[in-house]
């Protein structure tokens, strides 16, 4: 064949190549080393089996991130159909009793301390980085497992809407419920952490 | 008085008030997509007395600007981890051993 040459793969040097760079990626989304590392495990050997399938129309390294980007939406959708996290059930409403008030006549209204105490959670001046990685990583971590998963297709990944309903199975409201109840608690989890 | 036109109003306001759960949730959902009419001025009419919700959404403006800025951060060197050296030739090992079983 003439044309092998564009379409070949080097699996020998593909830890040394893209290791950490898939290591990095799985990381940032799954927060746990261990998880990574089997992550990127699976997406070379994956890879390896699929490489016949490889056309050379990307790159090596984005052909493989694309791999492992799969196995990252695919840990998300266990994580949602296990249903483990208290967010099982997502009936659009709004309503949520870790931040709202639920006593007549004050129902809907911020519970003390829940809302926002400052204008402001970023600190004044020139925004440190390397912080700001640190505590999003931190509060992205304490977020519930299915609210993270939508959080992190939205916000990291920018997914579009009908991605993730067609990845995670979830209709457009329990979309916009759920990235609503991420966004409250990433919000609160950030202004406690610049205010501590 | 009871069904003066003032009464009659404010219990059509009322009706059509939302609290801050309402408005924190319109608030979040703008960023994915636009609002209709009615929404939208719910949020500017509720937004118009509530100083917690103008925070709120100063704040979501904020989040989603972080986020940005940790997307851009990712993508070079202070978001690089090192994938172990165990797990290095761990793995190099379960793909050579994939690779000479062909």
């Amino acid at each position: 064949m003439s044309d092998t040459n564009e379409h070949k793969l080097d699996p020998q040097k593909w830890v040394e190549r893209y290791g950490d760079y898939l290591f990095s990626y799985a990381i940032g989304r799954v927060n746990d080393s261990g998880k990574a590392e089997d992550l990127v495990q699976e997406t070379f050997l994956a890879a390896l089996k699929a490489r016949d399938r490889f056309r050379g129309a990307s790159t090596e390294r984005t052909w493989l991130t694309s791999i492992l980007k799969r196995k990252i939406i695919d840990t998300y959708r266990k994580k949602y159909s296990s249903k483990e996290s208290s967010f099982g059930e997502h009936d659009g409403t709004v309503f949520d009793g870790d931040f709202y008030r639920d006593e007549e006549p004050f129902k809907g209204h911020w519970l003390e301390g829940m809302g926002p105490n400052s204008h402001s959670f970023l600190p004044e001046g020139e925004l440190e980085q390397a912080e700001l990685m640190k505590f999003i990583n931190l509060c992205i971590e304490n977020l519930p497992a299915t609210l993270a998963a939508t959080f992190i297709m939205r916000m990291i990944d920018e997914e579009d809407s009908d991605t993730i309903c067609k990845e995670l199975g979830i209709t457009p409201s329990n979309l916009w419920v759920m990235l609503h109840r991420a966004r409250l608690r990433m919000r609160e989890c950030l202004e406690k952490k610049w205010l501590s | 008085m009871a069904n003066g036109p003032v009464y009659r109003m404010m219990v059509f306001m009322s009706k059509r008030m939302i609290a801050c759960d309402e408005a924190s949730f319109l608030i979040s959902l703008r960023e994915d997509r636009k609002l209709d009419f009615r929404r939208w001025w719910q949020l500017k009419m509720h937004l118009l007395s509530c100083h917690l919700c103008r925070k709120y959404a100063h704040q979501i403006g904020e989040l989603e600007h972080s986020m940005e800025v940790y997307r851009d951060g990712c993508s070079h060197e202070s978001c690089t981890h090192h994938l172990s050296h165990e797990a290095g030739s761990r793995i190099d090992k379960e793909l050579s051993q994939e690779l000479n079983a062909k």
